[in-house]
């Protein structure tokens, strides 16, 4: 690391940039929206109005030592709808989270490449021969859009030429207004447009895959000679700070979720491997830097190297919760299974936390619900364990309810409405084509369905196997009776339950099998529904969120979970289960037939830090890493952990501002985070490996 | 067919030899350290263990082949990172028959043996012969210190090594680094001296004390009585291997 990335990033460890923020009455924004409403304006009008209103308010600030500009000034972007307004509109239409265009990938490369002016030229020939009021109209408010931007990026010219800054005045002078020639050129045109879509209140904001539309610019600059590979990666240390500037001014559950996912490696569209350079450069600048943003995700095959899984592991071994690996020999295939084109499914990225989407094309929304199967044992238990002559009868009864609650699950998000975005639609290929904002739709308008809690049903349904109708210890009464005490009175039978019973994570096909059914049936329920946009379902193993929401109204459970107790977070093995170890976990994981799970949610394992100490360590833990991905494997994430130095952590808060941990989707810091997301990572730990 | 009884078997040990590997610990010991991190291994009984108030088995017997079963289910990621099976303790060499049964049934996976090395040589000689890597530990060099720290007289054990050394068999030299019982300069040196010029010796690693070391004893109801002060680091003395171009490592 060269000392001007150390002071910069010295610099926003310690929050110095934070002095620029202005202080903003909240009534200001509030007057705005009022604005909006009494001049009886279109969403699509408002939305361009928003942005001008937040660049006008911005202030442009470049330091004398920087490369790459833009920082956020303004702490808060205001709503298009009054609050009354937007009641009345969520009482007549479905609202995904806050109602914005969010989660998606923007086609980023095209705009570098072509610029501004460009596209504005593109935009002027579509609105020449529109008739269509609406599309007119579409198609003005993206002009609009951009000419807001481009004056904005002169403001910001001019403050550079003010501080002396020529170097970033001069390439704010050719980007984003024309095509990108250099490696500088396109980071800086790429943080203009991230930038400007946090502005527009889009959020989630993915990053796709930098290596690819950012390869062409850093080998022309190391061909020609313009830079040197030193002076490249202290551009890319540089652009990578950028993401943590204003990261915690974004939208998200918890700081830290904030979507800016980059996905490094995969294949490219004739299927063979496309890492390059900048892959490797950007794992070296992510180790580097160790900051929770850009959240790194590695593409794998079978093609890829052991030097590539060793060098995703030093990342792991930092202790970030990343990178996530996800396998394309699974990933692919199932997408196309579900409809996506073959060419289009070998670019997939990942969305803010773990789904699978397509960059450019994709209006998917892969989180728009969840599967809790530990509720669906729990209500079949309650009307059908006692009458059920046999488990498989059982087990049929179950897969029922899996199917009934498809059916009233995707008939829940009719008439969807979302804010427009001209910005997000200028960077989606085809809105421009077709005249239509992104926020209605895309090539790909499928939603996804988590699936929280696969371990502890299954778990569960191997107990109720077992202990009732094997060895017939318990009566499908007594169990039920032992749930609802919240095993009160009930000690033996909960010992049984919880250490003696058969759990998934052990390589034993006694519980792993019933998973297997469990995560078939969801996928088969699911087949054949179509959304509003005409786009499929697709079933998942993540659960973001959920496994906290989900276990706060979940009574006790037969796997021996007493009420109140977590689930484990996305696809993994209960954090009441002590497994035999890493290697039979990832055997049992990747049993189901994951290519029909293919929405995306990523096993994940705790492995103490102490297994990473030594050379040779790194290449056996990148070995095991391959190794799940051989045996069919669809994406993993590893932390490395050491369970005293976070109750050590949650004791001095202000020791270990800087300690990291993974939390469902993404990483945050641990002191940082609510007691509970805390709690849930302490016991996560006790049971690593 | 003989029986053996183990207390655990841990998969993904990354620190027990080359590659990945499966380690199973036998239970029963002939020696007691003073710092014995394991005090289940000692004995050769199954014995109650008492975790956060849960009372468990400590201790399972295994047919030889049953655990060989066991120990090869997952065995592809073991070959593929050029591991394999690590056999530890308690000490194993004190179940023989049911030891040398093992290592019959693995095979052909990579097998490595670790051990205090305290058996009758004749033993001691049909097993190493047997295994692919010896994990050979040295505690101290003087027998006085040793029979007082470990309940044993360590002529046995040297005399082990001392074949050990005169063979080809690939073998690294553990020392457990106790403060203030074998974390002299003195001793260092003359272990050296021991191992110098032996074929197949690959490295010597030192694994310096761990403060949780205790934490186990109470769960078996004894009382852990260090003779050291577990407050102090060990003191590591690297330049006595060295001198004799040995490699070690601190782990
Ligand atoms: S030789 Fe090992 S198992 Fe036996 S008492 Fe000593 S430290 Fe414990």
């Amino acid at each position: 690391m060269t000392k001007r990335i150390e002071a910069m990033l010295d610099d926003i460890l310690n929050k110095r940039h934070h002095k620029y923020r202005q202080h903003i009455d909240s009534a200001v924004f509030t007057q705005f929206t009022r604005e909006l409403f009494l001049k009886g304006l279109s969403d699509t009008e408002r939305s361009v109005k928003r942005l001008a209103f937040v660049l006008e308010l911005e202030k442009p600030v470049v330091f004398p030592e920087e490369k790459i500009a833009f920082m956020r000034t303004v702490p808060k972007i205001p709503e298009i709808f009054t609050d009354k307004e937007w009641s009345d509109i969520k009482a007549k239409h479905f609202i995904h989270e806050q109602g914005k265009v969010c989660n998606i990938s923007p086609n980023y490369g095209r705009t570098i490449k072509l610029g501004l002016d460009a596209r504005r030229e593109e935009v002027i020939q579509y609105l020449e021969t529109a008739e269509d009021g609406e599309v007119r109209q579409f198609y003005r408010s993206v002009l609009d859009t951009i000419d807001i931007v481009l004056s904005f990026v002169d403001r910001y010219a001019q403050e550079a030429r003010r501080v002396g800054n020529t170097e970033v005045a001069e390439i704010l002078n050719r980007v984003p207004r024309y095509g990108a020639v250099t490696f500088n050129e396109a980071l800086q045109s790429f943080r203009v447009l991230h930038y400007i879509l946090w502005a527009s209140f889009n959020y989630h904001n993915t990053i796709g895959r930098f290596d690819q539309y950012m390869f062409p610019y850093l080998k022309a600059d190391l061909d020609s000679g313009h830079l040197n590979y030193d002076q490249a990666f202290e551009l890319l240390e540089e652009f990578f700070l950028t993401f943590n500037r204003d990261s915690d001014l974004y939208p998200g559950i918890q700081q830290g979720d904030n979507g800016q996912s980059m996905v490094l490696g995969g294949v490219d569209s004739e299927g063979k491997d496309a890492s390059n350079i900048l892959t490797e450069m950007c794992l070296k600048a992510s180790l580097e830097m160790n900051l929770i943003d850009p959240k790194i995700n590695l593409r794998v095959n079978k093609d890829t190297g052991q030097e590539m899984f060793e060098l995703g592991t030093r990342l792991t071994k930092q202790g970030l919760g990343f990178p996530q690996y996800s396998n394309d020999d699974i990933v692919i295939p199932g997408l196309v299974e579900k409809g996506y084109s073959l060419e289009d499914a070998r670019n997939y990225v990942v969305a803010a936390c773990w789904e699978f989407i397509i960059p450019g094309v994709g209006m998917d929304i892969p989180n728009i619900g969840a599967l809790a199967y530990a509720d669906i044992v729990d209500k079949t238990l309650r009307y059908a364990l006692e009458e059920s002559k046999s488990f498989d009868g059982f087990m049929d009864r179950v897969k029922d309810e899996i199917f009934s609650w498809a059916d009233i699950e995707t008939n829940k998000f009719g008439n969807i409405y979302m804010e427009p975005s001209p910005m997000m639609s200028l960077l989606m290929d085809g809105c421009i084509s077709s005249g239509k904002d992104i926020s209605h739709g895309s090539r790909y308008n499928n939603y996804g369905l988590h699936g929280t809690g696969i371990s502890t049903a299954a778990d569960s349904l191997a107990a109720i196997k077992r202990y009732i109708f094997e060895e017939k210890l318990l009566t499908a009464e007594e169990l039920i009776k032992a749930i609802d005490a919240n095993y009160v009175g009930y000690e033996d039978i909960l010992q049984k339950l919880k250490y003696e019973a058969p759990k998934m994570g052990n390589d034993d096909d006694y519980v792993d099998d019933i998973a297997k059914e469990l995560m078939e049936t969801f996928a088969k329920a699911l087949v054949g529904k179509t959304n509003e946009r005409g786009g499929c379902y697709r079933a998942g193993t993540g659960s973001a969120m959920f496994y906290v929401w989900h276990a706060k109204d979940l009574g006790a459970t037969p796997d021996g979970r007493r009420k109140g107790e977590f689930l484990s977070a996305n696809y993994a093995p209960s954090l009441n289960a002590k497994t035999k170890g890493p290697v039979s976990i990832i055997r049992s994981f990747a049993k189901p037939d994951l290519i029909k799970t293919i929405n995306g949610g990523p096993l994940t394992l705790e492995i103490h830090d102490t297994v990473f100490k030594g050379e040779d360590s790194i290449s056996k833990v990148a070995t095991f890493v391959k190794h799940f991905m051989d045996m069919g494997g669809h994406q993993l994430q590893i932390n490395s952990v050491n369970r005293d130095k976070l109750l050590d952590a949650q004791k001095n808060p202000d020791m270990y501002k800087n300690l990291i941990v993974r939390v469902w989707g993404w990483s945050g810091y641990f002191v940082e985070l609510d007691k509970e997301y805390q709690d849930h990572i302490i016991q996560r730990v006790e049971l690593s490996i | 067919m003989s029986t053996g009884m183990i207390f655990d078997i841990i998969e993904f040990a990354v620190h027990d030899g080359p590659g990945i590997r499966k380690t199973v610990f036998f239970k029963g010991c002939p020696l007691r350290c003073n710092w014995c991190h394991n005090p289940e291994s000692q004995s050769f009984e199954k014995e109650v263990m008492v975790i956060k108030g849960r009372r468990s088995d400590c201790g399972m017997k295994y047919e030889a082949t049953a655990l060989a079963e066991e120990l090869l289910k997952g065995k592809e990621i073991l070959e593929k990172s050029r591991g394999g099976i690590t056999i530890s303790g308690g000490e194993p060499l004190a179940q023989p028959a049911f030891l040398l049964e093992l290592i019959e049934a693995l095979k052909p996976v990579h097998i490595a043996l670790d051990t205090s090395g305290y058996a009758p040589n004749r033993i001691f000689k049909s097993v190493t012969e047997g295994v692919d890597l010896v994990l050979f530990d040295i505690k101290h060099t003087d027998p006085v210190v040793h029979k007082r720290v470990t309940g044993v007289d360590n002529r046995l054990i040297l005399e082990n090594l001392e074949y050990l050394c005169s063979t080809d068999k690939e073998f690294y030299v553990r020392i457990p680094l106790i403060p203030g019982i074998n974390d002299t300069m003195k001793n260092m040196e003359k272990i050296a001296e021991l191992i110098k010029g032996a074929r197949g010796l690959t490295k010597v690693d030192i694994l310096p004390y761990h403060k949780t070391a205790g934490a186990k004893y109470p769960m078996i109801g004894k009382k852990y009585k260090p003779l050291f002060d577990i407050d102090r680091s060990p003191k590591v003395y690297l330049e006595p291997f060295k001198k004799y171009n040995i490699r070690s490592e601190v782990m």
